[in-house]
């Protein structure tokens, strides 16, 4: 009896019915992928990159020579300074003199 | 001459898919559509929402293939199983599944009406014996008495060692058995 039981069983495990999906699953499912952006896994340079790119910063390497260049220019026009420090404390000394008390 | 697409195996498709290849993703749906839909129909009993359900799958996996490393040893298909179970478990867990579609079609033409009526009744008493059975032993049986699935196939996708998967199979079907005595 529980054989008959068990194939019983058996047989209507093995009936179970699924109904059929449409023809147009799969191209309906690639069609919709298409609508759907992927999660793109990138490295830090990479998104270093797209962060230049998208805010139109000018590439590092492009700053630092820019600044090295500004930084040769600014020197090389600036008046030179000859003074020494002992005339610069002479000058010091001079001021700290009232006037009528001046070197004889 | 560059390989067609049926005849790269999905581990390649995969690592297309994940360079953004849409060809290679439609050539993996085209192939697996209708084993994974066959899947979720056993759970949800309902045309729509198993196509919903496979859609789903296949439009996670597409958003973000990088969740697929083949590293793992693991062939897609079963953790593309392991992907669809635990979706449909998740849903049947917000909902009960439909009652089974009284008017699906009967195929066999031999059968007389009364014969074809009580097979009706049969298979829905059936499902919804299998739908109150516990998860892990609805999944089993689900998995096991899928046509093209092994039970070794199927012990890996629950993860477990077949020893395991017999024994849940053995407490579904006398549970089974038990409920459904009227009509065995």
């Amino acid at each position: 009896m529980s054989d008959h039981r068990d194939e019983k069983l058996e047989s209507l495990l093995h009936s179970r019915r699924v109904e059929a999906a449409r023809l147009d699953l799969a191209t309906r499912i690639s069609l919709k992928a298409q609508t759907v952006p992927q999660i793109q896994n990138i490295s830090l340079w990479q998104s270093l990159r797209q962060l230049f790119s998208e805010l139109h910063l000018p590439k590092p390497g492009y700053v630092l020579a820019s600044a090295l260049v500004l930084g040769m220019v600014m020197g090389f026009n600036t008046t030179p300074d000859n003074s020494t420090i002992q005339d610069a404390n002479y000058t010091t000394t001079q001021s700290m003199i009232p006037g009528d008390e001046g070197f004889l | 001459m560059a390989t067609p697409w049926p005849d790269k195996d999905d581990h390649e498709l995969l690592a297309l898919v994940q360079e953004g290849s849409h060809p290679a993703f439609a050539e993996l749906v085209r192939r697996h559509t209708e084993r994974y839909y066959r899947l979720a129909f056993r759970y949800l009993q309902n045309r729509e929402a198993a196509e919903d359900m496979v859609q789903d799958a296949f439009l996670k996996l597409w958003e973000d293939p990088h969740r697929w490393h083949a590293d793992k040893n693991t062939k897609f298909t079963t953790w593309f199983y392991r992907v669809v179970v635990n979706l449909c478990l998740d849903l049947h867990k917000k909902k009960q599944p439909s009652e089974l579609n009284e008017d699906m079609p009967i195929i066999d033409d031999r059968e007389s009406a009364d014969e074809a009526m009580q097979r009706k009744q049969q298979q829905i008493a059936l499902e919804g014996a299998i739908a109150a059975l516990p998860e892990r032993q609805r999944t089993a049986i689900n998995l096991c008495y899928d046509e093209g699935l092994s039970n070794q196939d199927a012990a890996d996708v629950m993860a477990i060692n077949l020893k395991a998967l017999q024994s849940l199979v053995m407490r579904a079907k006398a549970t089974l058995k038990e409920r459904l005595k009227s009509y065995l």
